[in-house]
């Protein structure tokens, strides 16, 4: 909300505080100060002056030649406009002078007749809009006759500054300089200077007559006919308020109806009284009716909506927009004033509805003040009688079938010091409230009465805040509240050791959001039946990029990588921790977390010319890394059949048996769906089961006997996995086995075509003596056995 | 038979001479060579020596003591030209194995934690230091955890589809959403924890913003609440000045100022003193008494805090980023910089 001091200061006496000051005290009472704008005037040298005579210009038709009295002296200044005669009081931009910061006055010669200077209009002075002739200053600003040769700014407001506060919605009594004058009037403990709203009543009465229908839906509809109106151009000061707070000025008629909501708060509306007729109704719409609202817009209302309506249809949509056929023209000899409490949720529901929101439905939907109604009308009726020749009416129209008293909540004095940590005694919180306009009686509980224009203080905590806001929270002193301890919870603190582990391995940490869109789970090329494809849908998605809850992480993190290589980053290593979004049975989706990473380009690049590009084994070689770290056996894995991995190079890894996720290659087709060439590495693996809380490792004390270490090669079928081979030396029983290293493996000549041969380095070593070269023998024979069983490979060279 | 003689004068010349000739021996090699020369077998010292015994007993002590002088003197300067030379050696051998220095050396590849989480990380870290529980919620939440739990009335307008992210979940009975703050988990703890309690709650949270410079529609809270019989507005302001004390440093500036949300009352906003002005940081205030309501509290006996932070914005304050995408962007050269 914006609005200037000056015009704040018609509510309260800010003399001696500055506009800083202000700004802080508006912030200490909860209303946030946006911004602070000094207003400046971008003229200098342009003085008051009164035209002595009006005469001809010798040489031209189309301007005036005037005798000025600018102070201490005549000047004779040529003049176009033609809207002012001798006697008018102007603004007169004296040579020197400089308008809009560059331009400057001089002497100019004009047909042989010098001017000394110019006479100005409102654009010209960029006062306002108007241009069409230059400003008369006597109508509104009487005392600048008394001011002829001073400086134009003395007539107008000094030091001024436009404020823009933001309202918290809980406060929709401070949506106007009038209630924020309120605050800060209890806050500096100053008298709160109440509008006079005070109407001459003309006759005959008024025939306009209120029917509420709906007393849920409307409490109150008061109103006020005004007659005669002559619809024009505001006066500067209304329009310069207006311009601050930054409401474009209209008419007299549309800008009265703003000034007065934004001084007071209560929206109003003004009905062309011949259009609507005498006869006002207000209700609910009913199914299938339809209002044309000001903008032009034919609107289609529900039930649920509530109209003014004349006698046979709705004509406004009630607290948000008025209606077009019953608007206000340059015609208009009556109007009515409308001023109306509208049930709050129902105001909300049908602009949210409609995408209709308008500064008068904001207000109404926080909850405007019932008792206030008629003064909002009359206050409306008042600025029209002022500005545009306007007569008030006899009889207010006012129907309030369903009056909305003031709630009376008792307050124990101890819930100051029970919430807030001070304490007050009881005068000083009867002081507090009282300053903020509630009536209080009693001492302990006291019983306060809080205002319609409050609806946001309903229980005793709500006025716990009220003291606690007016008494300053710089007041309250500070502790720290200490908690039971607890610590890291076991699996945030493994999560952490994971996230280390990816980053120890040269993976950066990225955030990627939480949707993705349906088109990705055919870049992945996931068949119908895959789970994934079982997404989750955002009902309001921003974008149909964003249409889906990801049940997998692969795709956001291959859209970053290619991210990457769009903008020539070649070399990539990304992962992520993050939920999907899975089905599941019970009311919420499952979440489970997983890990996910990537990585493209090349590894260990270096001046010396090592770097290859990267390929299944760092995914493998990563997943190792990670297991180790997290006491999990590396091994257990098998190959990976799943459509977004290349078939022959990715491996599913399994923890306890149950297979937790895949690491590998990207399949080359997905890579390129997503814009990526060469070998794509990634994995998707679920946390749950990685960051378990584990039993602690039990230290075993390592021999310090000679080994006996020996090399096995064996030749077997290609297609036998390396961890068969692994396995099977698990299972010969080889006591005391320290290490088993695969240290070569191979294809080709001398081996047969669909051969090979992995060579294994073997390391026993006992913990209470030296092995003999027997022991070891044997040991080694046992192995070569139990391989030769279980894989059927067979020993290269000497058992 | 001629007297035994015994010719000290050339011993005497080798002590005389043997010094030059030790500092002119260039190698080791050549040092080895003029041992053998000045002390070894077929030395004149040797030969001296070993015609000691030919000298009458009373002369032999003086000529003995004039040798082992000479020979003495020779060794050492010969061990202290040894140790010259191998020094000199080593040098020359290590001199051969030099390199570069400044080329670039061979690195283990490091990455880096996402500066999101840095944040999230050490905001966990000062809370657990005084005493609070870490507790994590789902993301996908129902609309009764995330606003009627929180004393967010059915016609409040963040539950509007314009600002809060539905999902087609369910049999939309009770509708789910993404979680538009972490509070929900404030219900779910004090459900199942009585009083009092200490715990903060980390996590992901949505909003339908589109991504600008200041807003996405995924970004990070962590969510704090304290609840107990006596805890009061003292207790949160100290609390959070404790903690912006730890994350901003111990000369950090804070205010508190009145704001609002539904689920605290009084409600607050804190900022601190950042960059020459105060700068918003976190809403927070007392737990409404509806809501302990809700979760079968009882108001009359308990009070508590609650607070909201977010992540991000502690990141772009701390790191000096004024655009939240910047801090988004899965840019490798972006992610380097989050040491």
């Amino acid at each position: 909300m914006k609005f200037t001091l000056d015009w704040l200061s018609d509510f309260v006496d800010l003399t001696g505080r500055d506009s800083q000051e202000i700004a802080d005290a508006l912030e200490s009472l909860g209303h946030e100060v946006e911004q602070m704008t000094p207003i400046e005037y971008p003229f200098t040298g342009v003085v008051i002056g009164r035209v002595l005579e009006v005469g001809s210009h010798p040489n031209a038709d189309k301007v005036r030649l005037c005798r000025v009295d600018i102070g201490d002296e005549e000047s004779e200044i040529i003049c176009g406009a033609w809207n002012f005669e001798a006697g008018a009081v102007v603004p007169v931009a004296v040579p020197g002078a400089v308008l809009g910061g560059d331009f400057e006055i001089t002497r100019r010669t004009i047909r042989g007749v010098v001017s000394n200077g110019m006479i100005c209009s409102e654009q010209e002075l960029q006062l306002g809009e108007e241009s069409a002739g230059i400003m008369v200053l006597d109508d509104e600003f009487p005392e600048a006759i008394d001011r002829v040769g001073q400086s134009l700014t003395v007539l107008l407001p000094e030091g001024d500054v436009i404020y823009d506060v933001a309202i918290t919605p809980n406060r929709p009594d401070a949506m106007s300089v009038l209630g924020l004058a309120r605050d800060l009037a209890a806050l500096y403990d100053v008298p709160l200077r109440t509008p006079a709203i005070e109407l001459e009543e003309h006759h005959p009465e008024t025939t306009a007559t209120v029917t509420i229908l709906d007393a849920e839906a409307c409490p109150r509809f008061a109103g006020r006919e005004v007659r005669g109106i002559e619809v024009g151009p505001s006066p500067l000061w209304m329009r310069r308020r207006l311009a601050a707070a930054g409401v474009r000025p209209i008419s007299n008629v549309v800008d009265a109806s703003n000034y007065a909501m934004i001084e007071l708060g209560h929206p109003t509306h003004a009905f062309d009284l011949d259009r609507l007729g005498d006869t006002v109704i207000v209700r609910r719409a009913d199914a299938g009716e339809t209002v044309v609202t000001l903008d032009g817009q034919d609107r289609d209302l529900l039930p649920g909506d509530i109209v003014v309506a004349d006698a046979t249809e709705p004509v406004a949509l009630a607290g948000i927009m008025g209606g077009l056929e019953t608007e206000v023209h340059d015609d208009t000899t009556r109007l009515l004033i409308e001023a109306a409490y509208w049930d709050p949720p129902s105001i909300l529901l049908t602009s949210k509805r409609l995408g209709l929101r308008s500064e008068a439905s904001a207000r109404f939907e926080r909850g405007m003040d019932p008792s206030f109604c008629a003064l909002a009308a009359d206050r409306v009726a008042q600025l029209l009688v002022q500005i545009a020749g306007g007569r008030a009416m006899a009889g207010p129209v006012d129907a309030y079938p369903a009056v909305i008293e003031p709630l009376e909540i008792p307050f124990p004095i101890a819930e100051v010091p029970r919430h807030l940590g001070i304490e007050l005694d009881a005068a000083e919180v009867t002081s507090l409230l009282e300053r903020l306009g509630f009536a209080v009686a009693g001492e302990d509980p006291l019983l306060v009465t809080i205002p319609t224009r409050r609806p946001d203080v309903r229980r005793s905590i709500d006025l716990v805040e009220e003291v606690g806001r007016l008494h300053g929270y710089d007041s309250i002193p500070t502790h720290v509240a200490t908690g039971q301890g607890g610590g890291i919870p076991a699996p945030l603190r493994r999560m952490r050791r994971l996230r280390s582990v990816m980053v120890g391995a040269g993976y950066h940490e990225v955030v990627t959001f939480s949707f993705i869109g349906g088109a990705d789970m055919d870049g992945l090329g996931l068949p119908e039946t895959d789970a994934r494809r079982a997404t989750i849908a955002v009902t309001n998605p921003l974008r149909d990029e964003e249409g889906v809850m990801r049940t997998t992480l692969l795709p956001g993190l291959l859209k970053a990588a290619a991210l990457n290589v769009s903008r020539r980053v070649l070399d990539v290593a990304l992962f992520e921790t993050g939920r999907v979004f899975l089905p599941g049975a019970g009311k919420l989706p499952e979440q489970p977390t997983h890990l996910g990473f990537i990585r493209t380009g090349r590894v260990g690049v270096d001046w010396e010319g090592g770097g290859r590009e990267v390929d299944v084994r760092d995914a493998t070689g990563l997943w190792e890394v990670i297991a180790t770290d997290l006491g999990i056996n590396e091994r257990l894995r098998r190959p990976a059949a799943t459509p977004e991995f290349h078939p022959g190079r990715a491996a599913e890894v399994l923890v306890a048996g149950t297979a937790v996720g895949v690491v590998g290659e990207i399949h080359p087709r997905v890579a390129a769906a997503f814009g990526l060439t060469g070998r794509v590495i990634a994995g998707e693996i679920e946390t749950d089961v990685l960051t378990m809380d584990r039993a602690p490792f039990q230290l075993s004390a390592p021999s310090n006997f000679p080994p006996a270490v020996f090399d096995l090669a064996f030749e077997l079928d290609a297609a036998v996995p390396a961890a068969d081979v692994l396995a099977a030396i698990d299972d010969a029983g080889a006591d005391p086995l320290e290490t088993v290293t695969i240290f070569d493996v191979f294809t080709g000549p001398p081996l047969a075509a669909g051969r090979k041969s992995i060579a294994v380095n073997v390391t026993l070593r006992a913990h209470d003596r030296t092995l003999t070269d027997e022991e070891a023998r044997e040991v080694r024979k046992r192995i070569a056995d139990r391989v030769a069983a279980a894989t059927g490979g067979a020993v290269r060279g000497e058992v | 038979m001629s007297e035994p003689h015994l010719d000290l004068s050339e011993v005497i010349a080798v002590g005389q001479s043997a010094g030059e000739e030790i500092a002119a021996a260039g190698t080791l090699e050549e040092l080895t060579a003029l041992r053998e020369r000045l002390i070894g077998r077929d030395s004149a010292i040797a030969r001296a020596r070993r015609g000691l015994g030919d000298l009458p007993a009373d002369q032999r002590p003086a000529a003995g003591k004039t040798i082992s002088a000479v020979a003495d003197a020779v060794t050492v300067q010969l061990e202290e030209r040894r140790t010259e030379l191998a020094a000199h050696a080593e040098l020359a051998t290590l001199r051969r194995d030099a390199t570069d220095v400044s080329l670039p050396g061979r690195r283990p590849e490091r990455g880096s934690f996402h500066a999101i989480n840095q944040v999230m990380d050490e905001m966990i870290d000062i809370f657990v230091s005084i005493g609070y529980a870490v507790a994590d919620g789902p993301e996908a939440e129902t609309e009764f955890y995330n606003f009627t739990a929180l004393n967010m009335p059915p016609t409040h307008p963040a539950r509007l589809e314009t600002d809060t992210l539905y999902l087609e979940y369910g049999d939309r009975a009770e509708e789910i959403l993404l979680r538009t703050h972490t509070s929900p988990m404030q219900a779910r703890y004090m459900e199942e924890h009585d009083p009092p309690v200490h715990v903060v709650v980390p996590g992901r949270v949505f909003r339908r913003d589109p991504l600008d410079a200041t807003h996405s529609p995924v970004f990070h809270q962590m969510e704090g609440l304290a609840v107990a019989e006596g805890v009061t507005f003292a207790d949160l302001k100290g609390t959070l000045f404790y903690f912006a004390k730890e994350f901003f440093g111990p000369a950090t500036k804070v205010k508190f100022l009145p704001d609002y949300f539904p689920f605290t009352e009084p409600s607050a906003q804190m900022l601190v003193w950042t960059n020459d002005r105060w700068l918003e940081l976190l809403g927070c205030g007392m737990v409404n008494p509806a809501v302990f309501e809700h979760v079968g509290y009882d108001p009359d006996i308990v009070t508590g805090f609650a607070f909201g932070m977010g992540a991000d914005r502690m990141a772009m304050v701390r790191h000096g980023v004024d655009n939240l995408r910047l801090l988004l962007e899965p840019d490798v050269r972006v992610l380097r910089q989050f040491r």
